[in-house]
């Protein structure tokens, strides 16, 4: 077990450096997330213009929410990941670990762990940096309970992302080009996920279907727990969920390797 | 000139055999444009059940402004976008010099090697979201708002291509502005809000250092409330102004660049 740790800790060292050395890239994205802000601002400004309350929250309110959706992505969300594990299949890079007793999902995850705390700690320095603006503006609940459930649906929002992720990097073994499948789901996350606007916001039908998909539980769920968006019974509901849904994406994934590499001819090894 | 339009024929002929060669590729993208297309129309209607005004503008003058960005932006897209996006790569890799010995000025030639059909098929949709947003409206535009109109979409994509070209020309002078391109999508989102909605430094930097607002409101004004002289004179001297700063960058880059090696 211990050794098992080791082995993963040396390849999450490896991924905080190799992560490192794309601070920039990083950096630049944070930027650009907060000139979105910008957009979301005078966007949502000018719909609250002689209401005070949309779907029974101020505008405050939907400001921290989109807020905490950046600073989460920065933190769970899958990048590049999907491209990443479709070049390795591609160039023949998982050989590799065909042969040595490491597990390619796992040692991915790590990756992106590593990969997201370098990515998350560096999105707060351009949030900090206008905090002035920012912070009249934020107003959290207060419950201790958001906190305590915040944070498993947190932790399974980010296997979910992962595996989605990890997912789509597996269709490579059977598509050249998984780029538009990519782009496709991504459309569809971001309406379902809640980036476009509050999933709250919904007709209550179709809100209440969107709780059964496992885009609600990608970004929507934590964001709305810890902005005060939906209640305790709710939340409670929906970790069971999030949890169905992330072993069935961890099945999905540990599937399409055991299928993929059946096809997999080691191509350049 | 006519030697410029032989060389383009020359190119989009290329790009629709290309196309047809990879079918499925082209139905996939085409069908990913559609959808995000409609994610954006959702949002509208969504925010249009919980208010009946954004900034003055009601649901189908809302509606009819996505669809004049979509318009613009379905324009740069297929004429120009994956050109530009691969000037970028080019110039750091060195295939730039490729360029320089076609026969034609580098900018054009560049510019306009392909065009993506996917995209120029969205025009389409993007015309019969406007179409259908005027009808809701009642509107009956006159010759001179539709003649407008036409003329302000045509600045728009001058004024986005021009904006684009500006950022990746950059890569004359750095190596690490990958990354560079996708602000251009961050800027883009603001050409959906209507211009009433910008005030204080936003209205400063976004409508007038940047004319990302313009680009769409100007067209989207001159068919709902008809023609005007003064935001004509002034899309048309911004469309100008920025057109000469891209041209001038770009040269200037131009003279700067002197191949990658190996």
């Amino acid at each position: 077990m211990r050794l098992l740790f080791a082995k993963y800790r040396h390849v999450f060292n490896v991924g905080l450096q190799s992560n490192i050395v794309y601070r920039w890239n990083f950096a630049i994205r944070a930027a650009f997330s907060l000139v979105h802000i910008a957009f979301v601002f005078i966007l949502w400004r000018a719909a609250y213009l002689g209401q005070d309350t949309i779907g029974g929250f101020s505008l405050d309110q939907t400001l921290t929410y989109f807020i905490s959706l950046l600073v989460l992505q920065f933190f769970i969300g899958a990048f590049n990941e999907d491209y990443q594990i479709s070049e390795e299949i591609r160039n023949g890079l998982i050989n590799q670990f065909l042969l040595k007793p490491i597990n390619y999902f796992v040692y991915r995850f790590t990756i992106f762990i590593s990969a997201r705390l370098v990515s998350g700690l560096l999105a707060l320095v351009p949030i900090i940096l206008v905090l002035p603006l920012l912070g009249e503006h934020l107003t959290f609940p207060d419950e201790s309970w958001r906190l305590l459930v915040g944070l498993p649906a947190i932790l399974m929002s980010a296997l979910i992302q992962f595996s989605i992720a990890y997912i789509f990097g597996m269709l490579t073994f059977w598509f050249l080009e998984i780029q538009s499948f990519v782009i496709l789901s991504m459309a569809i996350e971001s309406v379902l996920g809640g980036q476009i606007f509050p999933l709250d916001l919904l007709p209550e039908s179709i809100f209440r279907i969107s709780q059964f998909l496992p885009y609600y539980y990608q970004m929507y769920f934590p964001a709305a727990i810890l902005t005060g968006r939906i209640g305790e019974a709710a939340a409670i509901e929906g970790l069971f969920i999030q949890a169905f849904w992330v072993i069935v994406l961890l099945g999905i994934g540990q599937l399409l390797w055991q299928r993929g590499l059946r096809r997999h001819t080691a191509v350049g090894g | 000139m006519i030697h410029y339009l032989r060389i383009w024929l020359a190119g989009a002929r290329y790009s629709v055999v290309r196309s047809m060669m990879f079918r499925g590729d082209f139905i996939m993208w085409g069908l990913v444009e559609l959808f995000w297309m409609f994610v954006n129309i959702v949002a509208i209607a969504v925010i249009y059940q919980h208010t009946d005004s954004i900034a003055g503008w009601s649901k189908y003058e809302m509606l009819l402004l996505l669809g004049t960005s979509m318009l613009v932006q379905r324009m740069l897209m297929g004429f120009f976008w994956s050109n530009l996006f691969e000037l970028g790569r080019n110039i750091r890799s060195g295939y730039f010099d490729f360029f320089l010995a076609q026969p034609g000025h580098p900018l054009f030639m560049v510019s306009t090697r392909k065009i993506d059909l996917d995209s120029l098929l969205n025009i389409f949709v993007a015309l019969a979201i406007v179409i259908y947003a005027a009808r809701e409206l009642g509107l009956d535009p006159s010759f001179g708002s539709l003649a407008a109109y036409a003329l302000f979409v045509i600045c728009g994509l001058i004024l986005s291509y021009s904006m684009l070209l500006i950022v990746v020309s950059i890569s004359f002078w750095t190596i690490g502005s990958q990354g560079m391109e996708g602000g251009y999508f961050t800027l883009a989102e603001f050409s959906r809000l209507p211009r009433e909605a910008f005030s204080g430094v936003a209205s400063v930097i976004f409508v007038w250092i940047l004319p990302a607002v313009v680009i769409s409101n100007a067209p989207a004004r001159a068919l709902i409330s008809g023609f005007d002289l003064t935001s004509t004179l002034w899309i048309l001297g911004a469309t100008a102004v920025w057109l000469f700063i891209a041209i001038t960058v770009f040269n200037r880059g131009l003279r700067r660049y002197n191949s990658a090696s190996s």
